[in-house]
């Protein structure tokens, strides 16, 4: 972890990034807010669809505008979240949060590359007819891409405090 | 030259400070790499008379950039003091510093406190 964060630390962008006066991180940081919270807030209005809340609400309306806001919002933040890292990287050697957040974005990750591929998400999103036991699949869905992204939210939040 | 002062002033309301408990310290040094503006804080690195190298934390950018700390204002070499709390682990040389004294001038980062 030491090897990969001193790599960054000592990268092309890194420098790039350092040279570029006294409100850069200040900007970035920004960007990463925005990300987060067009991420956050996309992404909530999906899950609690997924776990019954607006049930006159097709999921298929829900998902139109929300998943490429979400998508939109990871970019930014995860772009944001690396060049932000890049500042002073090996300072993060160490710092929990920081060990808890990054993979729980792969698990995010994951979990939107298996709910995607679920027949009962396909179902809800085709507007077809729902099978029984979709409503609980989707319900689970929901429930841990909440969980998933708030603990990524919380460690994130968490890392300068440490 | 290492002073510990009283550390009974409560710690400086600041995200960051945790690791910085040991109490306030006066440190007085020779710039070995100027200050840097650029990351989520302004740095300095200063090595003592004992030989040590310090690695000191400033506030951020803009706000050290306000205080009058700029970049270019203290050149590589200059015997600076510099006021704050040092790391809680006597064996690592690190502080977070609300003060900076480089000749007749003061920088204060952070609101003083007295």
């Amino acid at each position: 972890m030491y090897e990969w964060m001193a790599w960054l630390e000592a990268s092309a962008l890194a420098e790039f990034l350092r040279g570029l006066g006294i409100w850069t991180y200040g900007l970035i940081n920004l960007a990463h807010v925005l990300g987060i919270s067009l991420l956050f807030g996309s992404i909530a209005l999906l899950d609690l669809r997924l776990l019954g809340a607006w049930r006159n609400i097709p999921v298929a309306t829900i998902a139109r505008p929300t998943v490429p806001l979400a998508a939109t919002g990871f970019v930014l933040a995860i772009t944001s979240g690396i060049m932000m890292l890049s500042f002073n990287t090996t300072e993060y050697h160490g710092n929990p949060f920081l060990y808890i957040k990054l993979p729980m974005v792969v698990i995010g990750l994951i979990n939107v590359a298996i709910v995607t591929r679920l027949p009962a998400w396909r179902r809800a999103i085709s507007g077809a007819i729902a099978e029984p036991a979709d409503g609980i699949f989707l319900n689970i869905a929901g429930a841990l891409s909440l969980l998933i992204w708030l603990t990524v939210i919380v460690c994130g939040r968490m890392i300068g405090y440490w | 030259m290492l002073i510990l002062l009283s550390a009974t002033v409560p710690v400086c309301a600041h995200h960051g400070w945790s690791g910085n408990t040991a109490g306030e310290v006066e440190i007085t040094g020779e710039v070995v790499s100027g200050v840097r503006l650029s990351g989520p804080h302004g740095t300095l690195q200063i090595r003592d008379a004992d030989g040590n190298v310090w690695d000191i934390t400033l506030a951020p950018g803009p706000r050290t950039h306000r205080a009058g700390l700029r970049e270019d204002t203290i050149p590589v070499g200059a015997e600076v003091t510099v006021h704050g709390e040092r790391h809680e682990d006597p064996e690592v040389f690190e502080a977070k510093v609300r003060r900076v004294i480089w000749e007749d001038e003061i920088f204060d980062v952070y609101p003083p406190r007295d």
